[in-house]
């Protein structure tokens, strides 16, 4: 098996620039079809399917899929179950808006960590157990909140909850396993996408259940309580279905997984080195926080904003709220594509330039939604607002695999990590304190992404060039991606992956490649 | 990238335009309201009550002092449960505006009738709701026109709303029954995961 094929972010898709952003399937010439193999779909020597087969249930890989991804759409649901409800639960708890804007920072802390210890947890016991271990452990989580009487037992809970979120890490890592590293980055985005929905998905769930517990009879302050048994069963039920339903691998087998698992390829202090100090690194961790970061944070106060300031009742506020979260399925999809459509005109000036563009939108209409003293103005900006910051997190993803070969791994999950950390950054600065009004907070927080987007300006590739600098002329891939081994490593032919990726990787030069020929069998020729 | 510019500045005029348009008509402004009705409630100051048990008695008519003919406009008196500013403080949604269609301090209705001059003082009694917060709360009577519109008022405290304040304790909302189904379903989470498990190792094992 070829090294690093198949392990999370060693995706090559996209790569060229040339490929759509969502091939659906990979052709037989550039990878064989094992057909000896009887799956459902075509897959390849490793069983790995090829083809992505949306409305198909049928074991291993689809079912993989869609349990996957619904799992992660389950754990976001009951992570921000509680933000449609606050304005009953402040009362009932007698929460100040410290107390509430903390917990909201504490919902989004908590899966930093767990998303790193679950990276671990995945490559001792695998995926599945991985997914279903966090999400039936923390479904007493989501029980225990209909037990909380004081503003130290919501805040405590709700960071517990927040544990969850790293069901994020086994989706992908699941996935990795089952789909072919062809189209796994399609695979993996929209899992991811259809997973964050879920956020918005809870503001128009919760509402709902909530009215519908409190007219057969149960007053408000119990209501909620009761509501959140309906999170925690979404739990239990995902959790006995990955467990009874799902398997590791395509063939079923996980003690050959955890045989592969104990091989670490490369030196993880190396790998860890090589991220941290690329200045690159840091920029996109920046701004991923101001765009899924901003996109946690808003998912958190929105219901509450539109219920207070328009005083509009729980269930048409949660309406509203959803359409923030829901906007996922197409946006981040659509940054994607809007990122490949860039690279194929200009090259990696065209991705860089699309990502400044959407973020700094997203941030000139989350000012205007503070700012909208009207309804419809506030709606209009606010899903504005959501497509311009989901796509822009789709975007991002579109240039974080060129920062990095060797470390591309640990980078994604730090841009992840950064995109909480931006979450509970913005909830402290601007929904924590009584200086300002939620209004406020929201314009303040639109300008406070407009200016961290502008670091983008500082990325340059030297081979590529940046938003306003060209490249420069004697820079290669091959120089630029090599340079991430030491010259003994270099001796042990141990950047031979890098090197190839970094001949694929010359798309990212726009047009001017148009001269260059294309290696024969690197690439599919269509898709 | 053209696309990419028209959007932004053809949503930057809208921006500018509409600012300033889609401010509502404001309500009535609390300043103008004359305090013409006496208002008295049952609790004392500082007293407590649980939400969902005691009752409370409200007593309001015409003030003494004023002219007759003063509440010839009064047809209806809405009764309404208030906020004290110390149940305010870091609560962005029970903020004092003078606007009356913006102001968030009485927030609970505990009756509305016609206004009337005899018996002078009208009384109403109330059960206290139980979907109360905990905090301390005064009685204010609005006196409502013939559209509706607030024309006066009276309150059980001062103007800066710091005597005659009550308290009120509010429902957990918790239920044993609720504190037991959280519990079994919790348990039965941690122990079906340790149960698949343990079977999955066995069948390896084998």
């Amino acid at each position: 098996m070829e090294e690093g094929v198949g392990t999370p972010g060693s995706s090559m898709h996209g790569v060229t620039g040339r490929e759509p952003a969502f091939a659906l399937s990979v052709n037989s010439p550039s990878i064989p079809t094992d057909t000896t193999a009887k799956f459902d779909l075509p897959v390849d020597s490793e069983h790995k399917a090829k083809t992505f087969k949306l409305f198909s249930l049928k074991n291993p890989h689809m079912r993989t899929f869609h349990l996957s991804w619904i799992s992660f759409f389950t754990c976001f649901v009951s992570t921000f179950a509680a933000a449609p409800l606050v304005p009953i639960i402040r009362d009932n708890l007698n929460l100040t808006k410290t107390d509430v804007g903390n917990a909201g920072v504490a919902s989004v802390s908590g899966s930093i960590f767990s998303r790193l210890v679950m990276g671990a947890v995945c490559d001792l016991l695998g995926p599945r157990y991985g997914c279903a271990f966090l999400i039936m452990l923390s479904a007493p989580t989501v029980f225990c909140m209909s037990l909380v009487s004081s503003a130290t037992g919501y805040i405590v809970m709700r960071f517990m909850i927040g544990f969850s979120l790293a069901t994020f890490v086994s989706c992908q890592y699941w996935m990795s396993t089952m789909f072919n590293s062809k189209i796994i980055g399609t695979v993996n985005g929209t899992a991811a996408g259809w997973g964050n929905m879920g956020g918005g998905a809870t503001q128009l769930l919760m509402p709902l259940v909530y009215e519908l517990i409190h007219k057969i009879g149960a007053t408000p302050f119990t209501a909620w309580r009761i509501s959140f048994f309906i999170p925690g069963f979404m739990h239990i039920i995902m959790g006995i279905f990955v467990l009874t339903l799902g398997q590791d691998l395509p063939d079923g087998n996980l003690s050959s997984l955890q045989k592969k698992g104990d091989v670490n390829k490369d030196k993880f202090s190396k790998v860890l080195w090589y991220a941290v100090t690329n200045y690159r690194t840091w920029i996109f961790v920046l701004l991923y926080g101001y765009c899924m970061g901003v996109e946690l944070t808003t998912d958190n106060v929105i219901a509450e904003y539109f219920f207070d300031r328009f005083n509009l009742n729980l269930r048409t506020a949660g309406i509203i709220a959803a359409c923030f979260g829901m906007a996922n399925i197409v946006a981040r999809p659509f940054g994607g594509y809007m990122s490949d459509w860039g690279a194929r005109k200009f090259g990696m000036r065209g991705r860089l330039w699309n990502v400044w563009i959407l973020q700094t939108l997203g941030g000139a209409f989350c000012l205007w939604l503070g700012l909208a003293n009207s309804l419809p103005i506030s709606v209009f900006a606010m899903i504005c607002f959501s497509i311009c910051a989901q796509a822009a997190c789709g975007g991002i993803f579109g240039v974080i695999p060129f920062i990095s070969r060797r470390s591309l791994g640990i980078i994604s999950g730090m841009t992840g990590a950064g995109g909480n950390f931006g979450s509970g950054l913005t909830q402290l600065l601007f929904f924590t304190s009584s200086k300002y009004s939620t209004a406020k907070g929201l314009s303040y927080m639109g300008i406070m992404i407009m200016a961290c987007t502008l670091p983008v300006t500082l990325v340059h590739f030297p081979q590529w060039g940046s938003m306003f600098l060209p490249p420069s002329q004697k820079s290669t891939e091959e120089h630029y991606y090599s340079s991430e081994w030491t010259e003994e490593e270099r001796h042990q032919g141990l950047h031979q992956a890098s090197l190839k990726f970094a001949e694929n990787s010359r798309s990212e030069r726009g047009k001017r490649i148009a001269s260059a020929p294309t290696p024969p069998n690197s690439t599919p020729v269509h898709v | 990238m053209a696309g990419h510019f028209c959007f932004p500045s053809a949503a930057m005029v809208l921006l500018i335009f509409v600012c300033f348009v889609g401010r509502a008509i404001g309500g009535v402004s609390f300043s103008t309201l004359p305090r013409t009705l006496a208002v008295t409630a049952s609790p004392k100051q500082g007293q407590v009550l649980m939400a969902g048990v005691d009752k409370l008695k409200v007593s309001w008519g015409l003030n003494q002092t004023e002219k007759e003919g003063t509440d010839e406009a009064y047809k209806k008196v809405k009764v309404k449960l208030c906020y004290a500013p110390v149940s305010q403080q870091n609560r962005g949604w029970r903020k004092t505006e003078d606007d009356l269609k913006k102001d968030k301090t009485c927030q609970f209705t505990i009756t509305t009738q016609p206004y009337t001059k005899n018996p002078n003082p009208s009384s109403f009694e109330y059960i206290l709701e139980r979907d109360l917060p905990s905090a301390s709360y005064f009685v204010r009577v609005y006196a409502l026109d013939g559209n509706d519109k607030e024309v006066a008022y009276g309150q059980t405290t001062d103007a800066q709303k710091t005597t005659n304040l009550f308290q009120v304790i509010a429902i957990t909302g918790r239920h044993a029954s609720l504190d037991i189904a959280a519990a079994c379903f919790s348990a039965f989470s941690v122990v079906s995961l340790i149960f698949f498990f343990v079977k999955e190792k066995r069948k390896a094992k084998k």
